[in-house]
Order: C-alpha cells, then structure tokens, then sequence
C-alpha cells in the first residue's frame, strides 16, 4: 500500500459496486491469484447489478467517492438470467444523463467481468485508478454539510 | 375551440347522465383572469361549467390515478357484496391521454376504469410568458379570440399572439391529439414543428462541460424543494416517495445544494421513458427551474437508444422494464 501513495497526500476513492456471482468472484481470484492491482477500490457486494439503485451511485459521490465503478456479469452470463441486461439500459440512461448535466464521464464507469477474470478484474481498477487520478478529486455533488 | 367546447359538456353530461362514469375531471374557469383549473362534476347539471381553451395547463391524469387508488384503497375496508367500482372520466388532450397510458402500461388501473373524452390541443398559455408579454403587471382581465390574446392591465389593454405565449413544451408537441379515447371531440388539431423537438438540448449537449455543470447549479439553485413537480406530475405517484422515505433516507434535508442537487436528479431520472412532456411541472414551479431542459434530455435518449417513446402506444413496454440483446453498449469500460 505504501508505494501507492503519493506525495501530496490525495488518493482516489473508488467504490465499486460488483455483482456477488461474477466481478466479486472476479475480485476473489485476482486476490488469490496475488495479481497486484492498486488499493484505492473499495468494494461493495450486490446480488446483482440489475439490483443496483442509481441512486447509489450518486450517494457514493455525494459522500465523499472520487469514483464509482460498477461491474456485473457480461451479458448473457446473468445469474438471474436479465438482472444484467435491465442493468445496462438504467446505466446508459443513467451515465448520459450525468454526462450531459456536466458530470465528468469518466466518474462513474460500468464494465463487465466475469469470475475467471482476475486478470481482467486487476486491469479494470489499474485503468479506472488512472482515470480518476487523471481527474482529480471530486467536487461535483460532494456534500459538504 | 368553442364547439370543441360545447360538445365536451354535452358528452360529458351524456356519459353522467347514462351512469357510465361516476365523476368527470375537467377544468373549470380559474379566480384568476385567463385561467383554468381542473374541477370534478357528478352530475350531468354540472357539466355546463366545463370549459376547454389554452388556459387549460395541468395535466389532468395526475387526478384519474388519484381518485382511482383513493377509491381502491377504500374499497378494501367494505364487504365483498358492497364493493363497486368507480369509473372516472377524463377529459383528455394528446399528453393527459399519454399519460393515462403510461397509468395503463403499469397496471394502475384497467383500462374500463376510465373513460376518456379525447380533445384536440393546440398548446396552452405558459402564465410565465403572459405575465412577462403583459409587462409584468398584475392581468386584471382577458379573453382569447382565436389566435389573438388580449389582456387588460392597469396600464391599458395588451393584445398579445397567441403564438408567442405558448408553453415551450407546445410548440413542438408531437402529440397534440389524444393516442387514446372513448369519445373523440372536435377534429384532430394540425400538427406541429415536433422536428425541433430536441433543438435545445442538442444546443446544450453541444456546450462545454463547465458551462453544462455551472447551468445545472444555477438551476437546481433555485429549486426550493417545495415538491410541487412531484405533486403535479402525473408519472409521480409513488405512496412514499423516495424523498420523503426514512430508513433508510434516500435524500437528505440539509440545506446542502448537493441534496437539492440529487433530489431533483433522481426525480427527473424517474422519468426515464414515462415524461410525456407535459409541462406541469415547469407550470407549477414557483421558482422557475428549467425542468425541461433535464426531462427533455432523457426523453431524446430514450428514443435514439430504445426507440421509445413514453405513453404513445398501449401496446409498449417501458423501456426500463425490458431489454434487448443487442442494447447499445458504447458506455462499457474496456480496460
């Protein structure tokens, strides 16, 4: 953890949302696999992704998450066979919607992975790490009271 | 309009005096000049108080679902032999019938529970824009004569075209005629310009993050959450609203802008596929937040990516609610 800090102090806080059946065991593999990826994500385990409120996704960044990852099963892969699918479209809706009031995009990102994708998994955080420190801490709908 | 108006009455009073329907919703003159405001008649003598113009703003669905779960939720406590139904009548123009289908498609009611006396629509007047066409000034009287508005303010007597008080959400309505009725009345209206439908979010989808983000703040700023959007949209009509719900508390009450921010957030969001574009919300806002530009957004989206378009069909599913394989996914992260 120690070589991932930086100097001045600023970290992101990346909460990603993963569904139990396949990004969680996704997440379990990378771990035991001891594929390194960086320690800013903090996971957060749903049934499904389908079961996913958007509203969490703004709760996460209204209390305080630089960014919010969700991931779930690919298509087609659903434990309960569409949760994935109604999932994509409240998501497509959801990150344009956010898009076009002027929320960065690369803020809330959505990918799939399965769980024989620990490679895969490590990648995901490495690449939305990146993102999110590329942009910077959040300030948009950050709750200050 | 005036004949439009005289038939509404007449089946209006028919389907009362026929007990077919138990009440009908309808609008009313307002207290105030050049306005409407939606009233309830139960007997057929009532119906001569009915009237249809472009003063006529709320969307009158909100009051169908209304009476009809108020209705159910009582019938619960009477014996099985007791119970009867209520049917309500509706007068409805091309978004109210749009939003009884809505209703319909997520099975509030039954499709006999109401009765529909469609009308045509030519828009009605944004009481925003009269006020700013009259100077600001309080109306003390007016009339509409065909496409001409005339009102009377303490400084003398304004004529306004009708076309220049219109509600935004009007003048490019693709709707304007009612998608279902029982009892059609008057010929359908001409269409409308609904090619510029999206012109104005186009024209903010092509604005800058910042300066989409900095308008977004201004906005919501205003917003004092008063909750009248939620009271008058005909798509709201949650028991609880997630806003108002404890444990957990979805939204907090501070007077942080963040809340106010994802309160109206998370209610435009709800509107995804089931906005028909009514403009009450933006009518009944006391502060005046662009509510349009948001749903307007969602509606566009909805259509380029599930081809939807809410309430237009009885036959649709709301897009929420179903799926494609093939689904666009450009938004999925690829590392």
């Amino acid at each position: 953890m120690a070589e991932a800090m930086t100097t001045d102090g600023w970290e992101p806080k990346i909460i990603a949302i993963v569904c139990n059946w396949c990004t969680y065991a996704g997440a379990d593999l990378a771990g035991i696999s001891r594929i390194q990826y960086p320690p800013n994500v903090r996971i957060l385990r749903v049934p499904c992704t389908g079961r996913i409120n958007p509203f969490y996704i703004l709760k996460a960044l209204q209390e305080g998450a630089d960014g919010v990852l969700v991931s779930g099963c690919h298509p087609g892969e659903c434990h309960y066979i569409t949760g994935n699918y109604s999932a994509r479209r409240k998501f497509a809706m959801l990150k344009r919607y956010l898009t076009y009031i002027g929320m960065e995009p690369d803020r809330t990102m959505f990918t799939w992975c399965s769980a024989s994708e620990g490679d895969r998994f490590a990648q995901i955080i490495k690449g939305v790490t990146a993102k999110v420190r590329d942009l910077g801490p959040a300030r948009k709908f950050v709750k200050t009271l | 309009m005036e004949n439009v108006e005289k038939k509404m009455r007449e089946e209006a009073g028919k389907l009362l005096a026929d007990k077919k329907v138990d009440v009908v919703i309808g609008y009313e003159r307002g207290t105030l000049p050049l306005t409407a405001t939606p009233c309830f008649i139960t007997s057929p003598e009532e119906a001569e108080k009915l009237v249809y113009d472009a003063t006529c703003v709320q969307n009158l669905a909100k009051f169908a679902h209304d009476i009809i779960s108020t209705h159910r939720e009582a019938q619960k406590k009477v014996k099985p032999e007791d119970k009867r139904k209520k049917v309500v009548g509706i007068v409805a123009r091309g978004c109210t019938s749009r939003s009884l289908v809505i209703h319909l498609q997520e099975r509030q009611y039954d499709r006999d529970d109401i009765v529909v006396i469609g009308v045509p629509c030519n828009g009605y007047i944004d009481a925003k824009k009269l006020s700013a066409a009259a100077g600001g000034e309080e109306i003390l009287e007016g009339s509409i004569s065909g496409d001409k508005v005339a009102v009377k303010v303490a400084s003398g007597e304004k004529n306004v075209s009708l076309g220049d008080v219109l509600a935004d959400n009007c003048l490019t309505c693709r709707f304007n005629n009612p998608v279902i009725s029982d009892v059609m009345v008057g010929d359908p209206a001409p269409a409308k310009p609904a090619d510029k439908e999206f012109d104005k979010v186009d024209a903010f989808e092509k604005l800058s993050i910042e300066e989409r983000w900095a308008y977004f703040v201004k906005e919501m700023s205003k917003c004092i959450r008063c909750y009248a959007c939620r009271n008058a949209c005909p798509s709201c009509y949650c028991k609880t609203c997630f806003v108002e719900q404890t444990m957990p508390a979805f939204v907090g009450l501070s007077a942080d802008q963040t809340d106010t921010q994802i309160f109206q957030l998370l209610r435009t969001y709800h509107m995804v596929g089931r906005c028909v574009d009514c403009g009450s919300c933006v009518s009944v806002c006391p502060m005046g937040v662009d509510l349009r530009n948001f749903l307007k957004k969602l509606d566009k989206d909805a259509f380029e990516l599930f081809e939807h378009r809410a309430g237009s069909s009885l036959e649709d599913v709301p897009p929420l609610s179903t799926y494609r394989e093939n689904d666009k996914e450009d938004f999925i992260y690829h590392p």
